[in-house]
């Protein structure tokens, strides 16, 4: 489908099978609320100032997004709340379905469209080749594939119609050389954290993050029942995001990679103000510390500049090196 | 038995029953019953049912702020590595487990531990990292609140219910006996009214020794135990013979969290002149029980609590409480450690004074600022 209509989206539990959307990825807003999370308030911010978005969509899945419908409730744009469900299960993918029907017919009445069957079927399938292509792209990470590179094509292509989505490889002098971490977090906002970590030789094999492995492990439609009902299923089975509230199984999985990835330390990425992420960096810290593997907590914030940043890296680099 | 007791022998009972189990008073004895650790929106009905006993972390971090105890054990929280930044009923309670330090000492270790999202997305991760450290079971029940399709809502909240249940049969190995369960439900009802029927007299009578930040709590600990109720009606009876509120002096409405930390829980250094005729916090665990069942009864309380409720809906009954209180002017609270309560206070039609503020951390308040403010909405009001 070509897009009609230019919705923001926030978190990647909103469904690309129904229709594009512009996935966010930062914007310099002028909304500002205290002791509340950047992203969102940048988020609230383009929605409200950028004259080319049409309507938003995000989900209620963490204490800042609960609350975005009353700071946009007078944008006069298309609004939607998408119900993600806190677990996993049958019960819980039934209500997704359900949500996602709901989402569907809300876009339908308001942009005075049709969204047929059959293009979300062929959505789906779209997503699904290019979840191999990137999941292939972040295999590569392990030969030394530049993560700046892998991220950097990610957040290109999410601003772009699913069909115009391109994977493609990245410049050979773009391979990166140095020690092997792993990386943990939400959306990344700001690549020039990820860039610094290369430049000071920190090389990425290895994320649980929104964008990368959240983005390609969403499964692919099962073929039972109604199409909602796969469509749920097939988001709910993806590496799972803390405000899932399944803290132990994030763990597991995380530990698991980290350990056959080989990485001798973890970037733990937390946009400031993110209760869900912050609760989650205590019991990887303790977790980490058991198995010996040094983990750096990096807060990403307006109000921490590049420079702080940068020298807590170079200081986390030389730990490695020890 | 009990319409015999006073209000103060009532509280007594209620809180030696409920802080029996707690490691100063335990000296180190083995509960009877299996112990749960809810969220203080989680369906207790059920676990009473069932014999469980419950208890309730953010409230116990609300005495420790009270006991002025919290410093410490924030710190204590920061030392092992949980964020300043969470919310500080979880980093009060983190310092007390840590330590194992509190007024009370600290609750018997939990069998289980039950959180809700109907208030918030921070108790569930809070709930797993309790669930990290005692290496016990987890379940979170997934309220998705007012807007979307009711049907399907009530419906998935059902299958959550009764999963809860199986679990929780499973726990103590026995039945649950589902007549006991509406009993519950009726006495938390009834305890709603009863606690409906002391606010109403929070605009007109003069309070005297009652708090009703701290008479509430009861509501949250107790609210299925008759003694709740009984306790209730008395403090009705004693509110109605009680001397009328001075309406001369500025009537404020206090919008948000009581500071556990303050004596009195409302800013009372900066509020010369000025009477708090209402808030909205003593009236967020009025819950609706009602319905045909008890599918319907659980899904009605614990599903539309007031933060799960849409912001139109929550501004309708924001504005209720602020006609019934006849409030000139508002005390808003941004409470530093609950975003969803940040923005209650839209549309509301009266002058405000906004205040950062934290209700278990009193450092995080400027007093002077507030002062301030407080003063300028005076001058408002009194020039309006």
């Amino acid at each position: 489908m070509v897009i009609v209509m230019r919705i923001l989206s926030m978190s990647g539990f909103v469904p690309e099978q129904i229709c594009d959307t512009i996935r966010f990825t930062g914007y310099l807003g002028r909304h500002s609320i205290s002791h509340y999370c950047d992203y969102a308030s940048d988020y609230i911010s383009q929605i409200l100032e950028d004259d080319s978005i049409d309507g938003a969509v995000y989900p209620k899945s963490c204490d800042s997004c609960r609350v975005i419908t009353s700071y946009l409730e007078n944008s006069g744009k298309f609004l939607h709340q998408i119900r993600v469900p806190a677990r996993e299960d049958e019960g819980a993918a039934a209500y997704f379905a359900a949500s996602i029907r709901a989402y569907q017919t809300e876009l339908e009445k308001y942009f005075q469209i049709e969204i047929p069957e059959a293009s979300i079927r062929e959505r789906a399938d779209m997503i699904a080749e290019r979840n191999r292509r990137v999941r292939l792209k972040y295999d590569s990470l392990l030969e030394g594939a530049s993560y700046f590179s892998y991220l950097s094509q990610i957040h290109r292509m999410l601003q772009q119609p699913l069909a115009e989505q391109e994977v493609e490889a990245p410049p050979p002098e773009k391979r990166a050389r140095g020690i092997p971490i792993y990386l943990i977090g939400s959306f990344v906002g700001d690549l020039a954290v990820i860039g610094k970590m290369e430049e000071i030789g920190l090389k990425i094999v290895g994320d649980n993050i929104t964008e990368s492995k959240r983005l390609f492990s969403v499964k692919e439609l099962d073929g039972r029942g109604d199409i909602y009902g796969q469509i749920a299923r097939s988001i709910l089975g993806n590496s799972l995001s803390p405000t899932q509230d399944d803290f132990s199984t994030v763990l597991a999985r995380d530990m698991e990679e980290i350990r056959e990835r080989g990485a001798k330390g973890v970037v733990f990425l937390i946009q400031k103000y993110c209760e869900a992420y912050d609760y989650l960096y205590y019991i990887y810290k303790r977790e980490l510390d058991r198995l010996g593997i040094p983990v750096l907590r990096l807060s990403v914030s307006g109000t921490v500049n590049m420079q702080v940043r940068a020298l807590a890296l170079e200081t986390f680099a030389d730990m490695l090196q020890g | 038995m009990n319409m015999e007791m006073t209000i103060a022998q009532l509280q007594a009972k209620l809180l030696r029953e409920y802080y029996k189990g707690f490691s100063k008073f335990a000296k180190g004895k083995q509960p009877e019953r299996k112990i749960a650790w809810v969220t203080s929106f989680a369906p207790v009905e059920i676990l009473s049912a069932l014999d469980i006993d419950y208890y309730y972390p953010e409230s116990y971090a609300a005495v420790i702020a009270a006991s002025g105890q919290e410093q410490a054990l924030l710190k204590e929280a920061g030392r092992v590595g949980l964020s300043a930044d969470c919310c500080a009923y979880s980093c009060c309670f983190e310092g007390s487990v840590s330590l194992e330090k509190g007024p009370r000492g600290v609750p018997p270790k939990p069998d289980i531990l039950i959180a809700s999202n109907n208030q918030c997305n921070t108790l569930p991760g809070w709930w797993n990292i309790l669930a990290q450290r005692y290496d016990v079971p987890l379940i979170v029940t997934d309220y998705p609140g007012e807007g979307g399709n009711e049907e399907e809502t009530r419906h998935y909240v059902k299958w959550q219910h009764e999963r809860l249940i199986a679990q929780l049969e499973q726990l103590t190995e026995r039945r649950m006996d589902r007549e006991r369960l509406n009993r519950a439900l009726d006495q938390s009802q009834i305890s709603v009214k009863a606690w409906e029927n002391v606010l109403q007299y929070m605009p007109d009578r003069e309070a005297g020794g009652i708090n009703l930040f701290d008479a509430m709590s009861y509501l949250i600990l107790a609210r299925c135990r008759e003694e709740t109720a009984v306790l209730y009606q008395k403090m009705a009876e004693e509110l109605s013979c009680a001397a009328p509120a001075n309406r001369e002096s500025i009537q404020l409405f206090w919008l948000g969290y009581p500071l556990w930390y303050h004596p009195d829980r409302i800013l009372s250094e900066v509020l010369d002149g000025c009477r708090v005729c209402g808030a909205n916090y003593v009236s967020w665990w009025n819950l609706d029980y009602s319905g045909e069942d008890i599918f319907e009864r659980l899904f009605r309380a614990y599903n539309y609590t007031f933060l799960n409720l849409k912001g139109s809906t929550r501004t309708e009954k924001l504005t209720e409480l602020l006609q019934a209180s006849r409030a000139q002017g508002v005390i808003t609270l941004h409470n530093k450690s609950c975003k969803c309560d940040f923005v209650s206070a839209r549309n509301i039609g009266l002058p405000q004074a906004e205040l950062e503020i934290d209700m278990v951390d009193r450092t995080f308040l400027d007093v002077e600022g507030a002062k301030r403010k407080v003063q300028l909405l005076k001058q408002t009001i009194c020039t309006g």
